[in-house]
């Protein structure tokens, strides 16, 4: 027997397949096809199984059947949870490039109006230097400050969501790795089904593409880290051993990816043993 | 092909991509399409109001639309939600269009819905773009038409691009297609080739 879209075919006779577009759409999903014994459809055959009209008509059922069935997929490529944390962690990094180069240019902008203005042996955090500059200031120059820092509070209340739905998304990578860094990992590899089929190596460079090429193709070392390093473990490790570390938690997180991927809850058990293994190896008194 | 005076045209309702328009043809920027390129730089293959066109790796459906302004229809397949939005939105106003949500490496998912096609056009980013093609050729009829536009980045960015350009042509000859024409893309897109070849008779 031969399925096609519009009914099944055995031996020069075909049986219409019924229902609405909706039906027909999910019915497709079901027939298997080997590819060796292939026969295309043809539209001949349609309207003698008596599914459609003419050839204009076998086009436009075809393609009422081919709607249903791509806005059904877009809607449950979307449904996952992980679909909306992607935006949000991808918000709040263009925020932060956002509000760093418009940061630079009112510093810019605020030196020429005051010539003896200058950051040089100051140690003002960017936030009060923007806040001084929005006081200090008159017309354009103060209301773009002010609207630097109300972007700098919106950034801070996105992060705490991202934060608060990578926990519930991926419980486990954020529980050893922090909810903002688990988020950026997850939206570097595309989404979180991405994430867990990633090999611990890949996770470990995730976000050191540059370094990464720059050794494949030439004689480089290798990136010890990419995103990773964001976390304290491994920045705040002792030099020689962050590569470790960065390869030891790595490891964590792509078991930790999978149990969020395919169970979707925290494993307690799991995080502990992960917790004591990436801690030892932090003290760089690793057997 | 439509030209006029050295630029590509296609006729159809324009705006799809705020694309230029000259009266009211459609100019085919060989900048934005890689198809477009081929036709400037080599010869391609004519598209006429009967032929049927299996489209792998559609994208946005920007060169889809220019493909169903010549075609009688086309099978227009892309993997990805993102941009298969917007192909579904060009697809609602070209009723010649038939978007299928598929990957184009499983051929068996759409087996059911894509008629015999005269030519079988290939854009995929994908390592394996010559098996791919091969896989898909189940749906070309005999002495049809294949245009593979060949990501060689996509193949292995370590190699040389001549080197998968060689590789991907020798798969394709091995299979029993014979190449009709060859070429890179240059100046209008780096790295990418377009192959074009024949399927045999049986």
């Amino acid at each position: 027997m031969r399925s096609y879209w519009f009914g099944d075919v055995e031996d020069g006779l075909c049986t219409p397949s019924g229902g609405d577009a909706h039906a027909k759409s999910d019915r497709i999903r079901l027939i298997r096809t080997s590819m060796d014994t292939f026969v295309p459809p043809d539209w001949e055959l349609a309207v003698a199984c008596g599914a459609c009209r003419d050839r204009a008509d076998y086009i436009q059922k075809l393609r009422e059947i081919c709607f249903a069935a791509a806005e059904r997929d877009i809607q449950e490529q979307y449904s996952g949870k992980d679909a909306e944390l992607l935006q949000m962690v991808r918000t709040l990094d263009e925020m932060d490039t956002v509000i760093n180069l418009l940061t630079e240019r009112v510093v810019e902008w605020y030196q020429i109006r005051h010539p003896t203005f200058t950051r040089k042996y100051r140690k003002t955090p960017a936030h009060i230097l923007v806040k001084n500059i929005r006081e200090k200031s008159r017309g354009a120059l103060s209301f773009v400050a002010g609207e630097i820092e109300r972007l700098s509070a919106t950034r801070t209340e996105l992060a705490k969501a991202v934060s608060g739905r990578a926990n519930d998304v991926m419980p486990n990578t954020s529980a050893l790795i922090g909810g903002l860094v688990a988020a950026r990992l997850m939206s570097h590899a595309g989404g979180l089904s991405d994430l867990c089929r990633m090999p611990a190596s890949a996770i470990q460079v995730l976000g050191a593409r540059t370094a990464l090429f720059a050794h494949l193709r030439t004689k480089s070392p290798s990136p010890k880290h990419g995103i990773i390093f964001q976390h304290r473990r491994v920045h705040n490790a002792p030099r020689e051993c962050r590569g470790k570390v960065a390869r030891v938690l790595a490891g964590k997180l792509a078991i930790a990816a999978r149990i969020d991927h395919y169970r979707g809850v925290a494993d307690p058990v799991f995080l502990e043993s992960a917790q004591a293994r990436i801690d030892l190896v932090g003290k760089g008194n690793d057997p | 092909m439509i030209w006029i005076g050295d630029v590509l045209v296609s006729h159809g309702e324009g705006g799809v991509y705020s694309e230029r328009m000259l009266g009211n043809a459609r100019v085919w920027d060989p900048f934005r399409s890689k198809l477009a390129a081929l036709y400037h730089e080599g010869t391609g293959v004519e598209i006429t109001s009967d032929t049927r066109v299996l489209y792998l790796g559609a994208a946005n459906g920007t060169t889809v639309s220019h493909v169903a302004d010549y075609a009688e229809v086309v099978y227009a397949v892309e993997f990805a939600p993102r941009p298969m939005q917007d192909l579904l939105e060009v697809a609602r106003r070209r009723k010649n269009i038939v978007p299928i949500m598929a990957d184009a490496t499983r051929p068996e998912q759409y087996a059911p819905l894509v008629e015999t096609v005269d030519l079988l056009y290939q854009d995929v980013a994908q390592p394996d773009q010559a098996m791919i093609a091969i896989r898909n050729s189940a749906f070309l009829r005999p002495d049809g038409k294949m245009i593979l536009m060949l990501k060689t980045r996509s193949v292995d960015v370590r190699k040389e691009p001549g080197v998968v350009f060689k590789e991907t042509v020798e798969a394709l000859v091995s299979a029993g297609f014979v190449v009709q024409e060859s070429l890179w893309l240059l100046p209008y897109h780096q790295d990418h080739a377009a192959i074009v070849c024949t399927k045999p008779e049986v």
